[in-house]
């Protein structure tokens, strides 16, 4: 007879909630009427991010948990890692809202004369918002997940639907397709990988949870190979998600191909669930066998800082030239992983924060640069932007700045936090790597915003549309967040530093 | 209840030799549904690899998995795969130009080199090795020691899965169905426009293709009775696709008509 499982559904009450909004939202795109659904997916969306928000604020303080048969483990860094991803989430919705990225009927040939229909009618894929909170849901399960089966089970929720998403772009279709299938075939075969990994680990260790790995470890005795191997495919699974080096090349394509919306979301939610995930595993799962890991991580560090801010000088399309920093980012945020400590994981917690927030508000200022064909992404084009439009340029500098961390801003402050702990870490040649990456990639960011600001307006017209209601909000909200933790970074460290534990 | 569980230790001789019959056979249909030209023929193929693997599993005490193997691969994926190709058309081949030069002898070498790799280390840390803990796990029934794992210790992730689930037919609903836009017009929309039109001249019908007993084909308009071209007489198609004929040519002409 089986005893009846307990679950503690109030611990796992946000994700729950993010589930049922986004069958809700299913169950709207089946009954509503096509005109009542945008508004009212938007506001069924943000109202369930909320309520979550809420739900979660109400169990902060029980950050020491296990839920779901010790399948979840609600700590002080889940918590938090969920908390940004609901924000992150909530500012993407925003700038989802303008349905205007987004193919009217995605299953019409590029080109047909049915697209045309499809857009003169008016029509939209309102599908985007139950897809966005699926993947939410993954998101954060992710980064709390303590077994191997629950891991795979999120990393696959979460993906799902980013791949659907990316193909769905209204303008460019054939390259929005060709990411999407892109992104799908390689997020598929790295997921193999990362399954794979799990089963050699529960070879070695006879268990799937990260527990059983650590006292596996501890006792030893185990097969070796089937360890080490473990740990490279795993590895390979993660920083695929990341996009690290040697797994980054899907990173600019997809970027580029996927409605901007859908980018600015999927940069910014993606790093912070996928890096949650990676340091849980590598602290909680394989801080024992530091020494089989932490070589190679350091070298991928690395090469995906130097790597992302080189690649980036020679591009010219600003969603690829944002695809590469978000390369060299994570060079970064592997520098906090490197470093196994509390103050690593607290500055990987802010910077998750910070550089969500940024990307978001760069990538809804790209939403707005267009011309009639639809956005321009060629910087080139946007020469002299800073004299048409002064606000628009400068909020576009102010999140660049914070990407290059320049003091003020609220990147910065997470660059030094991570080098600091790199520094305590007593990994000395990360740090000087990292600045070194740093002094490059201020170089195609100063770029830019000199394109922008000291140079002649050229013929080609690029105009900065009127922006929405809510992508303005959006903006907004991720300029005021980024000037706010570079003057008083305390606000958001203290909380981070309170909430950077994992429990076992 | 049959107890298939078997004593661990060294493998039984029926084992091994159906183990020496079926590896052979799988291993040449793998190579098989790589070397195959036709796409049939590898999914047919691939679908007798998945099979021999289904009867490993079963010889190997895993009951569940060696039957979830044939219903839910061999029996659902692979023929959707099947009425896919055949959907898609059996002789349609994928081009087979390399877009990139020594993509082709770099990825045989890098498949090789990770294949060998993998088999050589997973040999060293499994041969030789005994099997540990099947009976254990098999202790109270194959089918019965997943049930309770799936609804005890990991029924959250089971649970989660449903979203997956929900996210693949939302998925396929985006990007494969159309909802109609503009209604189509019906033989009863089509009949009431001819007889409410402007005119009733088309009250009968439109009139069909080709000159008279000169050339009778699908792609020369009409003649009218007054010797113009009739342009709704042939298919819209046609004239886009500029393979229609002038009716000039086929005209009855003043003279002979006089002499007849």
């Amino acid at each position: 007879m089986l005893t009846s499982p307990k679950l503690d559904y109030a611990l796992l009450a946000p994700i729950l909630i993010i589930l049922a909004t986004a069958i809700l939202g299913v169950l709207v795109e089946a009954f509503i009427k096509q005109a009542l659904r945008a508004r009212l997916q938007l506001t069924i969306s943000l109202a369930g991010i909320v309520i979550a928000f809420e739900q979660l604020y109400r169990v902060r303080n029980q950050g020491s948990s296990m839920a779901a048969i010790t399948s979840v483990s609600i700590d002080g860094a889940g918590i938090f890692l969920q908390g940004t991803i609901l924000v992150l989430a909530f500012v993407g919705i925003l700038l989802i809202a303008d349905q205007d990225h987004f193919a009217p009927q995605a299953s019409a040939l590029p080109g047909s004369i049915e697209e045309a229909a499809a857009l003169e009618s008016g029509r939209a894929q309102t599908e985007v918002f139950p897809l966005t909170l699926f993947a939410v849901s993954g998101m954060m399960l992710f980064p709390v997940a303590t077994d191997f089966i629950t891991l795979f089970v999120a990393l696959e929720v979460l993906s799902l639907p980013l791949y659907l998403m990316a193909g769905l772009s209204r303008r460019r279709r054939l390259l929005s397709q060709e990411a999407a299938l892109k992104y799908f075939l390689l997020g598929a075969y790295s997921s193999a990988f990362f399954l794979f990994g799990a089963a050699l680990l529960y070879g070695y260790s006879g268990s799937l949870s990260l527990n059983g790995l650590t006292d596996a470890i501890h006792g030893g005795g185990g097969n070796d190979v089937f360890l080490l191997l473990g740990i490279a495919f795993v590895s390979v699974g993660l920083l695929f998600k990341v996009g690290a080096v040697p797994f980054h090349s899907w990173t600019p394509d997809v970027y580029q191909g996927a409605p901007t919306p859908i980018t600015g979301f999927m940069a910014a939610a993606t790093k912070a669930a996928a890096f949650g995930a990676t340091m849980r595993i590598f602290y909680v799962g394989l801080d024992a066998a530091q020494w089989s890991w932490k070589p190679i991580i350091s070298v991928i560090a690395v090469v995906t800082m130097l790597f992302g801010a080189i690649a980036a000088i020679s591009q010219r399309d600003i969603k690829r030239i944002l695809a590469f920093s978000s390369i060299a980012h994570a060079g970064f945020l592997l520098t906090a992983v490197v470093s196994l400590n509390q103050s690593g994981l607290a500055a990987l917690l802010f910077y998750s924060v910070a550089y969500g927030l940024a990307t978001l508000g760069a990538f809804g200022v790209v939403t707005l640069i267009r011309d009639s064909a639809g956005e321009v992404s060629d910087i080139n084009r946007w020469l002299g932007l800073g004299k048409k439009s002064p606000l628009i340029a400068a909020t576009m500098s102010l999140f660049l700045l914070s990407f290059a961390g320049i003091p003020l801003t609220s990147g910065f402050v997470g660059k030094f936090a991570i080098f600091s702990a790199a520094y305590e870490s007593g990994n000395i040649y990360l740090v000087v790597v990292g600045v070194l990456a740093s002094a490059i990639a201020v170089f195609f960011y100063l770029r830019i915003i000199l394109m922008l600001f000291f140079a002649d307006a050229s013929n080609d017209s690029v105009s900065v549309v009127i922006p929405p209601l809510l992508t303005r909000v959006a903006i907004f909200l991720s300029a005021i967040v980024t000037i706010l933790l570079g003057l008083a970074p305390s606000i958001l460290f203290d909380v981070a530093q309170n909430f950077a534990y994992f429990i076992r | 209840m049959i107890n298939f569980a078997l004593e661990v230790g060294p493998t039984a001789t029926p084992e091994a030799v159906m183990f020496w019959i079926l590896a052979p056979i799988a291993v040449a249909a793998a190579a098989g549904m790589i070397f195959a030209k036709k796409a049939v023929h590898s999914a047919l193929l691939l679908a007798w690899v998945m099979i021999t693997l289904a009867i490993f599993y079963i010889a190997q005490d895993a009951l569940f998995l060696g039957i979830v193997q044939i219903v839910v691969y061999t029996g659902a994926v692979m023929m959707l795969f099947l009425f896919i190709l055949m959907l898609v058309g059996v002789d349609s081949s994928d081009s087979l130009v390399e877009n990139i030069r020594g993509l082709r002898p770099a990825s045989i070498v890098a498949a090789v080199g990770l294949g060998g790799l993998l088999v050589s280390l997973i040999g060293r840390a499994t041969l030789g090795t005994d099997v540990v803990g099947l009976s254990a796990a098999n202790s109270g029934g194959n089918v019965q020691g997943i049930a309770e794992e799936l609804f005890t210790k990991y029924v959250w992730a089971f649970e989660v899965v449903s979203a997956l689930l929900i996210t693949a037919a939302l998925g396929a609903m985006v990007l494969a169905h159309s909802s109609v836009i503009k209604s189509r017009t019906a033989q009863r929309d089509q009949s009431i426009a001819r007889f409410r039109g402007a005119s009733l001249a088309n009250a009968a019908g439109l009139p069909s293709s080709g000159v008279f007993s000169r050339h009778n084909a699908v792609d020369v308009p009409a003649l009218l009775p007054d010797g113009t071209p009739a342009p709704t007489s042939i298919s819209k198609t046609l004239e886009a696709r500029g393979d229609m004929l002038s009716s000039k040519p086929f005209e009855l002409e003043e003279k002979e008509a006089e002499e007849d």
